[in-house]
């Protein structure tokens, strides 16, 4: 079996999500498929710089080929374009100018995803968002495989990509929430689809005591992973954990690890760690009382996994509804919607060690069954069998016809699309389940 | 997806993101019933815990807003005063983008030819013709004289720079005061929101509190009825010997006070109420456990929320006793299987009547505090 896999980035270097996904993705799926990675050269996502060279290399023994990005991002255009779309009532053609301005866009990578024609079996295009991902899946009708990777966003509510969600030949989800979603929005019933997610590569044991000493951790502590940036929900963490010590004497240190993108207080019970090795960072969570997991915005926590694989409890923000969805499902964490909350959930999970570690427990086996490689692999080779088994679907919906109807501005803002959508977690879907087409 | 800690400096901004709660947020998803979801054998329900845990909170705070709630609410409130229907939006958001920041007012450019000398009406971009007019000037000035003209129409251009520059600075002072007005208006929403939020948190204690004495209420009721009977069925030589000639100020006086222990005064101290026909603790007893099958339900007092903790609560109240035995309970004598349970010290003389020790439980344990 031959696999391409379009990714709007890609190297050992590129921490993003979806690029991160993408690679592990391949790189598990080389064990079992002739696996080829199309991108750009861009290793920026702000820029969209074209920094990699041209041309195909091997990364991490896969091999990778590179396009160059036509123009770079110009934020402004994009805030501009965004806003419209988001909050006005617009046309097709502003949507797809919404979609060229996000970028990359790269003629060379979707000339090649034209050109290959039967050379792949299938193409896994990750990112429904970006210019390479909504291309590719309309230039390999009956073979694109999409991995859609969103969150809750309003960019959700574009009508042009549910014309390429419904014509893939399935959907790999990232969780049960991002599939109601997504179903919900696009009407993608009809189209097989998984809950996959990712796996991690997480060590079989870890040393907790050797983090502690490291890093001088002599109190119990709760620990944070991740950028610290007011997106992520950190600045509400601050806010919540040092009123919850000014209430409490309890000796409890908020350890955080990542790069900061704000200001991190100066309280003496933050202790701030910087960018650490994997095995430093394995070793830190499990160590830890829970991981505490602040954002609104996720369509799947890696981190999360991370540590319910090493049998800690999670504490999540309970607006975000994967999280809320993860936890509910795994029973293997509490979430919180505010300050308060978030004082009570700690101090429950800080205070019932029995609750605690069986939640840590309900993890390892929620993380085992659901997002351990193996179960990830399966999930994909099991839908490229039904795919090859079955006879694709309809092509791609046309575009509308005519140079006035495709200007025409008569499309509800996205963002109203996506405030119409329901929410919540969703509990009656296994992690694991896929709908017959 | 989040992954670890890996920088992403410079992120582009999530345009939109920052809208939460109900703006952002449709419908709840409907949820599956009970019996369709997931068997639990691991003894922990998440959802369960979370609930609980909310509703203890609930119960201890009222409503819990953050201020971006409260902001947040307050924005929908004043978008419903200020009815996008009934006012041009470009407008709303015009005032929404003044308020905080200084007025900007372009500067009125009066239109050429609004100055109006005596000389401007010979005037001319033509020298020869400028000339001519002027030598024939005389001439003109045997038809008429120009010069009122000249002055009226001078006069009335200065009168319109001076409206120009007035209505200027009238439209910077009007942009300015609406910029007020939409920021006091906003605030006070705000202000509003958050206070009728309080009102509401308060509301909900006041319930709170009120369920309380309604449960003291019928509680003393039941022991007041219940102790009655009780005191015309015991004899008295069963009843707690208490001295009879005790200061009211509990202090030392005489053999049989100097005999008393100091757990007997503390529990009079901590003595809140006394029955007026509870004689003893047998009585007491008989009256917390017949309150406690009058008033099934009301438990208010011992749901450890309000009456557990051996602190004053959040309210200030003291904490209620439960029913149960005090600590030093087992260190008192068994009361005969005959005879009503007494709270009694061997060493103290016989009480009077008048001074019961009352309103203890079946243990000795001071019911009222």
């Amino acid at each position: 079996m031959k696999l391409a896999v379009v990714v709007q980035r890609y190297g050992s270097d590129i921490g993003g999500g979806s690029e991160l996904h993408a690679r592990y993705v391949a790189e598990h799926l080389a064990a079992h498929a002739d696996v080829r990675v199309l991108t750009t050269c861009a290793r920026d996502y702000v820029t969209w710089r074209n920094e990699y060279p041209p041309g195909e290399e091997r990364v991490n023994g896969i091999a990778v080929e590179r396009f160059p990005v036509a123009r770079q991002h110009d934020t402004r255009d994009f805030a501009r374009r965004s806003s419209f779309v988001f909050e006005h009532r617009h046309s097709l053609e502003d949507e797809f100018s919404w979609l060229d301005s996000q970028g990359p866009v790269s003629p060379g990578l979707l000339a090649r995803v034209e050109r290959a024609g039967g050379e792949f079996d299938f193409v896994v295009a990750f990112s429904l968002r970006y210019h390479t991902a909504y291309h590719a899946a309309r230039l390999s009708p009956g073979r694109a495989v999409l991995v859609p990777t969103t969150e809750r966003d309003p960019a959700l509510g574009l009508a042009i990509l549910g014309p390429a969600l419904r014509a893939a030949r399935a959907v790999m989800y990232n969780s049960p929430e991002e599939r109601a979603t997504l179903e919900a929005v696009a009407a993608t019933r009809d189209v097989p689809g998984v809950t996959v997610g990712i796996g991690s590569d997480v060590p079989p044991a870890t040393d907790a005591g050797r983090a502690r000493h490291r890093f001088g951790l002599a109190n119990p502590f709760i620990v944070y992973v991740g950028r610290i940036d007011a997106n992520k929900g950190c600045e509400d963490l601050f806010d919540y954990f040092t009123r919850f010590c000014a209430r409490t004497e309890r000796l409890l240190d908020l350890v955080l690890i990542g790069t900061p993108a704000l200001t991190i207080p100066d309280h003496p019970r933050i202790r701030h760690l910087g960018y650490v090795s994997d095995v430093d960072k394995f070793d830190v969570i499990a160590g830890a009382e829970a991981l505490v997991m602040p954002s609104p915005f996720e369509s799947l926590s890696m981190v999360a996994l991370e540590a319910w694989a090493l049998g800690r409890p999670v504490l999540a923000n309970g607006r975000c509804d994967v999280l809320a969805g993860q936890c509910q499902r795994s029973n293997a964490g509490l979430y919180y919607m505010n300050g308060r909350e978030f004082e009570a959930m700690l101090e429950a999970l800080l205070d019932d060690e029995a609750v605690s570690s069986r939640m840590g427990e309900n993890g390892r086996a929620f993380y085992a069954a659901n997002y351990a490689w193996p179960v990830i692999e399966q999930k994909y080779l099991s839908m490229f069998d039904r795919l090859t088994s079955e006879k694709p679907r309809a092509s791609i919906e046309p575009r509308p016809p005519g140079w006035f109807a495709r200007r025409r501005r008569r499309l509800p803002p996205a963002a109203a699309v996506v405030a119409a959508l329901p929410t919540g977690p969703v509990r009656d879907r296994p992690e694991s389940s896929s709908r017959p087409s | 997806m989040a992954t670890d800690q890996h920088s992403q400096g410079n992120r582009r901004p999530h345009f939109h993101r920052g809208r939460r709660g109900n703006e952002r947020r449709g419908d709840r998803r409907p949820q599956a019933p009970a019996a369709a979801e997931p068997a639990r054998t691991d003894g922990i329900d998440v959802d369960q815990i979370v609930r609980e845990i909310k509703a203890r909170i609930a119960q201890r705070h009222g409503i819990d807003l953050s201020a971006s709630q409260i902001q947040e609410l307050a924005a929908r409130r004043l978008e419903a005063i200020l009815d996008p229907r009934g006012i041009k939006p470009s407008l709303l958001e015009q005032l929404r983008k003044s308020a905080g920041t200084p007025a900007q007012i372009a500067p009125v450019e009066p239109p050429a030819g609004y100055d109006f000398e005596d000389h401007t009406i010979y005037d001319s971009h033509n020298g020869l013709l400028r000339g001519i007019r002027k030598l024939l000037n005389p001439l003109l000035k045997l038809f008429f004289n120009p010069n009122p003209i000249a002055h009226a129409l001078n006069t009335q251009a200065k009168l319109n720079k001076e409206a120009a520059k007035r209505e200027q600075e009238r439209e910077r002072t009007q942009a300015e005061w609406n910029a007020l007005h939409y920021t006091l208006v906003e605030r006070l929403v705000t202000e509003l929101s958050r206070t009728s939020i309080e009102a509401q948190s308060l509301a909900m204690k006041v319930e709170a509190l009120s369920t309380r004495v309604d449960f003291y209420e019928r509680r003393v009721r039941g022991l007041e009825n219940t102790a009655q009977p009780a005191q015309t069925a015991a004899p008295a030589p069963a009843y707690a010997p208490v001295p009879s000639a005790r200061p009211s100020g509990g202090g030392d006086n005489g053999a049989t006070e100097a005999t008393g222990d100091g757990a007997r005064r503390r529990r009079r101290r901590r003595r809140g109420r006394r029955g007026p026909g509870a004689p003893d603790g047998s009585g007491a007893a008989i009256a917390g456990t017949a309150a406690m099958q009058q008033i099934p339900g009301d438990d208010e007092g011992d749901d450890g929320q309000m009456g557990d903790a051996d602190g004053p609560d959040e309210n200030g109240m003291e904490p209620v006793p439960a029913f149960a035995a005090a600590p030093d309970a087992p260190a008192e004598p068994p009361p005969p299987a005959s005879v009503p349970q007494v709270v009694s010290e061997p060493q103290v003389p016989a009480a009077p009547a008048a001074e019961p020790v009352a309103d203890r439980g079946p243990t000795g344990t001071p019911e009222g505090s």
